[in-house]
């Protein structure tokens, strides 16, 4: 088990990925229980941001660049993703205000 | 202009008249038709004369129609004497029934006139083709359009529910005919790889190949007589006889009558109807080899005679009794052509052209006169009001029954005296004596419609107290035509003895010479049938009501020896019962169940995978958790194994 250099002090990578589960779990935990739109939002940004982690960290553990290169690729998509899904709940909003997902089941079967 | 040109000709004309009239006739002024539609008849018939006059003859091929390996279909045209002959009959006859036709379908409105006489065009050229053809092909082609134009015309009043089903009945029955010809066809094709006549005539007969047969008739026919050659003599019979109306494939014609009185008059007795023993005679190399099928034709013929004429007896419509006298003369022709005497039967084929379109047409006066009542016990004492029509049908009543000097007598007396005296042959002896008693019965049936028609008081019933006189356009037909019927005669005595032969002489060429002479006895029975036929006439005034003398005949006559009912039961039924057994039992569950079931499972599939789009956010993204955590465990454990 390597360890990372960080601020002169050592500390294992499992600890960060271990922060990256929890907080993806958080996320999608977020998603699926959560009814408010906006924070389903937030929730899937807090997944994308645990998998930036995830990829950062392993980035520094096998001293490779391209880990850390995708975290970046990663959040220029959370932003455009971030923008659509706004876009689409403000156009939602100004017909009606939903407060609850589950509202927006016209297309049901 | 060349003969090819000139034989080309004779079927062009109808062909454009029925064109301009398809297309543009209805909206034309009437006067348009009027010219156009007997016109073009009028002008084949004069080409035909040219031919004639310049003894034309000859096989002209025009161009190649199919060709596929060996097998080749030209284009041709054979003219001799025969076709020449038909030609004649067919344009004349037919110029004057379609000129006829100008004053009887006044009646009609501008689109169905010019109706009219485009079909009749179209028959004229189909019929054209029909004898002019000069290979099995376009035989069948103009035997098939014939049939077509005869179901056009049956049903050319189409309003009228019993005219649309006698139309489609002599449709059905004609292509019965029809199927019979084309198998006939494709036996010689497989016995000689030919379907030209000249090609298949040259080795039916083994004849020297000069190529055409016409002139070549071998006393002893050194060709082979095979099953294969009776099979397709028989097979043209079956052709013959549903387009001729012979037994048992008559049941069309009476029903025909449905149609216009000259359509009646050109097609169900002068013409088309005829085309049975143009074909037999055309086909005399085959015949005359093919020695069963050829007594079939004369045994066919004489029992038709026999049988049509006993039914005539008891008929009311003037136009079924003309119908039933029609098949009854054209079972004198088969008689003929049967027993070999092929110029006595084309004679008679020319004669009863003449005095059978005259008594339809003279009919059709007559008709037209009492608003289309056909029942002749309503008529009766026209003889007063109508004089001319009446003496004309008496003209083609005496020539029917075969009186001298009319026609009649002398082409129906050739064909007797010709069975009579037959030589080498005893069966043919039962066929002069059925031919002899159906004389009789002719003079029988013929008087009665005489009489009840124009003699004795006006019918009670009469639908017009003082019937019109016929329109001028109407009479001069019915006039020359009994003309004809009047002298025609004279052109074929020699059969009792004395004077020309003009038409088995012209005909020789094409049939053969006339293969035996009757001898003095024949004289003798020939007089003999007249007096007594003559007599019959007579008596029928004075008779008392068949149905005095047997009812049960009488029933049996007037239900036509139950023919359409044993067709009924026998063909008409069982397809009936076939179909609605393939509706109920077939269709409907089968059919009809597995197109219905198919689209009953995918609705039903449909409509439970729809089950699974709640529509809910939740439910979707549960899924794809569900299924990535499912996948990451799956590989996590398969990188660990």
């Amino acid at each position: 088990m390597s360890s990372l250099n960080i601020g002169g002090s050592q500390l294992d990578a499992s600890w960060f990925l271990l922060l990256s589960a929890v907080l993806f779990v958080l996320g999608a935990v977020g998603v699926l229980v959560r009814r408010n739109p906006l924070v389903i939002l937030i929730s899937i940004e807090l997944m994308l941001n645990a998998a930036n982690l995830a990829l950062v960290a392993f980035s520094r553990q096998l001293v490779n660049i391209e880990g850390q290169l995708f975290a970046l690729m990663s959040m220029t998509v959370a932003a455009a993703e971030a923008v659509v899904g706004l876009a689409i709940l403000v156009d939602i909003f100004r017909v009606r205000d939903v407060e609850d997902i589950d509202d927006l089941s016209e297309l049901r079967g | 202009m060349s003969n090819q040109t000139l034989a080309l000709l004779i079927l062009v004309f109808p062909a454009a008249g029925a064109m301009l009239l398809a297309g543009r006739g209805w909206r034309l002024p009437r006067i348009f038709t009027v010219i156009v539609g007997p016109g073009v008849v009028w002008a084949s018939f004069v080409v035909t004369l040219a031919l004639l006059f310049a003894k034309a003859s000859g096989d002209f091929t025009y161009w190649t129609w199919i060709k596929s390996g060996t097998f080749e279909v030209p284009f041709n045209l054979l003219i001799d004497n025969l076709s020449i002959f038909m030609c004649l009959v067919i344009t004349g006859v037919g110029g004057l029934i379609v000129t006829y036709s100008v004053g009887y379908m006044e009646h009609e409105d501008d689109p169905s006139y010019a109706r009219f006489f485009c079909y009749m065009d179209v028959f004229i050229l189909s019929m054209l083709l029909l004898v002019l053809a000069g290979n099995f092909v376009f035989l069948i082609v103009g035997w098939a359009m014939v049939g077509l134009s005869s179901y056009l015309l049956i049903g050319f009043w189409y309003q009228r529910h019993s005219a649309v089903v006698a139309a489609r009945k002599a449709f059905v029955m004609n292509v019965i005919g029809d199927v019979g010809m084309i198998l006939g066809t494709f036996v010689l094709f497989t016995q000689f790889q030919q379907v030209t006549y000249a090609g298949v005539f040259q080795r039916v007969s083994g004849c020297p190949p000069p190529g055409i047969f016409v002139g070549c008739f071998p006393s002893v026919h050194t060709g082979p007589d095979s099953f294969a050659i009776e099979l397709a003599a028989f097979l043209l019979l079956v052709g013959a006889v549903a387009k001729s109306a012979q037994l048992p494939l008559h049941t069309w014609l009476p029903d025909a009558m449905e149609g216009p009185t000259p359509v009646s008059a050109l097609i169900h007795a002068a013409t088309m109807v005829t085309a049975g023993v143009y074909l037999v005679g055309r086909m005399h190399p085959i015949y005359d080899v093919a020695t069963y099928a050829h007594s079939a034709v004369a045994i066919v013929g004489a029992v038709t005679a026999l049988f049509a004429a006993t039914i005539a007896i008891v008929q009311v419509d003037i136009k079924r009794v003309l119908a039933y006298s029609t098949m009854s003369q054209i079972g004198y022709m088969f008689l003929a052509v049967g027993i070999g005497a092929y110029s006595a039967g084309l004679f008679h084929l020319l004669s009863h052209a003449f005095f059978k379109a005259l008594l339809f047409l003279a009919a059709g006066n007559v008709i037209h006169a009492m608003n289309d009542e056909q029942d002749m016990r309503r008529y009766g004492g026209l003889w007063r009001q109508m004089r001319p029509t009446s003496i004309t049908f008496l003209v083609g009543s005496l020539s029917l029954v075969g009186v001298i000097p009319f026609v009649g007598f002398f082409s129906k007396e050739q064909i007797l005296g010709l069975a009579f005296s037959k030589p080498g042959d005893d069966m043919v002896h039962v066929l002069w004596a059925v031919g002899f008693a159906t004389a009789l019965i002719t003079g029988f049936y013929t008087g009665r419609m005489w009489w009840l028609s124009f003699w004795g008081k006006p019918s009670p019933q009469r639908p017009v107290e003082h019937p019109h006189a016929p329109r001028l356009v109407m009479m001069v037909p019915v006039a020359i035509l009994a003309v004809l019927a009047t002298v025609g005669g004279f052109l074929e005595t020699r059969a009792i003895g004395v004077g020309p032969a003009t038409v088995t002489d012209f005909l020789a060429s094409a049939v053969g010479p006339q293969r035996w002479e009757g001898g003095g006895a024949e004289i003798a029975v020939t007089f003999l049938t007249m007096f007594l036929a003559a007599a019959l006439f007579v008596w029928a005034l004075y008779s008392r009501p068949w149905s005095a003398y047997a009812p049960w005949a009488q029933r049996l006559l007037e239900r036509k020896y139950y023919f359409d009912e044993i067709y009924d039961r026998a063909f008409v039924r069982p397809t009936d019962w076939i179909a609605d057994f393939a509706l109920r039992d077939i269709e409907r569950p089968v059919i009809d169940a597995t197109v219905i079931d198919t689209g009953l499972i995918a609705r039903a599939g449909a409509s439970s995978l729809s089950l699974t789009q709640s529509g809910y956010f939740r439910n979707y993204v549960l899924v794809f958790v569900g299924g990535a955590v499912v996948g990451a465990v799956i590989l996590i454990v398969r990188a660990n194994s």
